[in-house]
């Protein structure tokens, strides 16, 4: 697990939001997707697309639901709720989707990924609010030369915004810290939440 | 020879002698000697026939008694006082009266001729009276309720009539009359209620009036309101003071009144002179930056040039005010979150703190967060501590916080503020 890739993604973070870029594209690793994906459901990314030396076809290009068709769909899901669910059912020995049948077949993007593992990118989409990008810095908190282990303990001082084994508090508004852990990496409160310790990787804030 | 010798010397002038000249006498001052200046009388001469005519001029200004006048006086006055005032009037010589005395006739003029009727608060001592003049005995206790209501309704009735000497009016009223009927009702049961003789009584009647009697009041009477044309009109009203063109056009641009401006704090913070060197020399003008703020979140930083000391800080002034910018506080005490800014070389670090931290920063900035009415903070300045960027620099980290209900709604994620449950809603 090199730590000076995630150095450079970091970076590179910070330049495309300082530079307004709407997608970017960072090397394809697992810990990478792994903090994309965190990032994401923390909210500072709209899109982790895995895609090719291209970029994947926007949100607006691609091909959308009729609008009577979405109308349908709530006015079924409003009557009957539990289609939200899919179930399996089996009928003469086949397997049939309910769902698919009532609500209509849901639409799936293909992206093409390259055959080639070294030509795959991971295409980010970056937020911005009111003219301000979400992600504004990302620091790396653990260095390639100098890991730091935090205990839940020390995360829980931490996320309380006080200074924990030389790392300082999360004290800016809204400000998140990621640690890589036996269960993946997660967000620092999550870790507190679930008492484990781990691996500080980096630091987000706007 | 011999002969003619002596008679050489009689014709001779005195001059000629060998005798040593007068030394030329040296002037001590630069003035004309007094020979040279010309000389005038300390009085001017008068002329015997100007003398007559000022004498009849004086005799018809002031005229003396004549018979009919002084039968009137002798009605009036006793013999000693009639004979105090023709000794006064002899004491003074009309003519000296009319040439260098003076009637006053501007507005301000005091009224000194006076029948000396009625007292006047501006020229006379007030009268006062000692214990000594209340006849009988001067005890007095405090009334029970039945005496003090009657007491009340009858020093109400006494301030009603004051206030109507004719009657009060009857029938059917307007509108105004009415109003005005019922607000001198209730001023004169007011003074009723706070009079002394309604609170105590008295078996002594005169002791009771003593109560109420401005002559035996130890306080001092309210400064007399002169009631002259003049000074009605110069008379100047807190409220139209002198206009500012500046101020007015402040105010038009914020919408507010005399009263909400005054209650903003500023204080200037800088001020040096700087130079502009130009092909015809230096021009030194002084330099303005000021500081406005409400106490209550509001803050504006402004900046004022001139060559005249105080239209700069005029400058800086109206423009401090018109920047002013809300800050953010959490919980009307502290910053959101720790802040930085960088303005030039400057960087300003703002951090948040507990309550009851107090503001330990350095002054300027303190001044800021008073300002601002921030009462929980800390700073540094871990670079260059130029005055002027680190106030731009606070200002501007001050009042572009990022607040945590944009933050939660830039990421789509819902923010509730849990305290607001728990604590019943009393948090700010």
């Amino acid at each position: 697990m090199s730590l000076v890739n995630l150095a450079h993604v970091c970076s590179h973070m910070q330049n495309a939001s300082k530079a307004r870029l709407g997608l970017t594209s960072i090397p394809v690793s697992k810990m990478h997707v792994n903090i994309a994906l965190g990032l994401q459901r923390e909210g500072f990314l709209s899109s982790v697309t895995l895609g090719g030396p291209t970029p994947p076809q926007p949100f607006l290009l691609q091909k959308q639901p009729d609008p009577e068709e979405m109308d349908e769909m709530a006015e079924t899901l409003q009557k009957e709720p539990w289609h939200a669910y899919p179930v399996e059912a089996e009928k003469q020995g086949k397997s049939v989707n309910w769902t698919e049948r009532v609500l209509g077949k849901e639409q799936v993007h293909d992206v093409s990924v390259p055959e080639n593992p070294a030509r795959r990118r991971l295409w980010l989409g970056l937020k911005y609010w009111q003219n301000e990008p979400v992600l504004r810095n990302m620091k790396l908190i653990s260095k390639p030369t100098r890991r730091i282990w935090l205990t839940s303990e020390d995360l829980g001082k931490i996320t309380r915004t006080r200074e924990s084994s030389y790392v300082k508090g999360l004290t800016h508004p809204g400000e998140c810290m990621f640690i890589t852990t036996d269960r993946g990496i997660l967000e620092a409160r999550e870790c507190v939440e679930r008492r484990l310790g781990g691996m500080a990787l980096f630091r987000v804030w706007s | 020879m011999s002969v003619c010798r002596p008679a050489r010397c009689l014709f001779a002038k005195a001059t000629c002698t060998t005798l040593p000249k007068a030394a030329p006498q040296r002037s001590f001052q630069t003035s004309a000697s007094r020979q040279g200046r010309k000389r005038r009388p300390h009085y001017p001469s008068i002329k015997a026939d100007d003398l007559k005519l000022l004498n009849e001029a004086a005799e018809v200004e002031y005229p003396k008694y004549d018979t009919t006048e002084t039968s009137l006086l002798s009605k009036k006055y006793t013999p000693s006082q009639i004979a105090a005032i023709k000794a006064a009037e002899s004491a003074i010589d009309t003519r000296d009266v009319l040439t260098q005395g003076q009637q006053r006739t501007d507005p301000w003029l005091l009224p000194y001729e006076d029948d000396m009727a009625e007292v006047d608060p501006v020229t006379d001592n007030r009268p006062r009276l000692t214990p000594d003049d209340i006849p009988g005995k001067k005890t007095f206790r405090l009334a029970n309720d039945v005496e003090r209501d009657e007491a009340i309704s009858r020093i109400a009735n006494e301030n009603l009539a004051k206030m109507y000497p004719d009657g009060i009016p009857e029938g059917a009223l307007d509108a105004a009359t009415e109003q005005r009927l019922q607000d001198s009702f209730e001023a004169a049961l007011t003074q009723a209620t706070l009079d002394p003789r309604a609170t105590y009584t008295s078996r002594n009647p005169a002791a009771l009036e003593a109560l109420a009697d401005p002559r035996h009041s130890a306080v001092m009477p309210d400064l007399p309101r002169l009631e002259n044309r003049m000074a009605r009109q110069t008379r100047r009203l807190s409220t139209e003071e002198e206009e500012d063109p500046r101020q007015k056009r402040l105010l038009q641009y914020l919408g507010w009144d005399k009263q909400k401006l005054r209650s903003i704090r500023v204080k200037t913070l800088v001020s040096h002179s700087v130079t502009n060197q130009t092909r015809m020399g230096k021009i030194r003008s002084l330099y303005y930056l000021t500081i406005a703020g409400n106490q209550d979140g509001l803050l504006g930083v402004g900046e004022g040039k001139s060559v005249e000391p105080e239209e700069g800080r005029k400058q800086s002034i109206m423009s401090a005010i018109r920047n002013m910018r809300p800050v953010p506080r959490h919980e009307n005490r502290t910053t959101f979150g720790d802040l930085e800014r960088k303005v030039g070389a400057t960087k300003v670090q703002l951090f948040a703190r507990p309550p009851g931290f107090g503001l330990r920063t350095q002054h300027l900035i303190f001044e800021l967060a008073r300002a601002a009415g921030l009462q929980d903070l800390a700073a540094k300045t871990p670079r260059s501590r130029n005055k002027m960027n680190v106030i731009k620099a606070t200002w501007e980290a001050l009042t572009s916080q990022k607040l945590p209900d944009e933050i939660a709604r830039a990421r789509g994620k819902k923010l509730v503020d849990v305290r607001k449950v728990y604590y019943g809603g009393s948090v700010h």
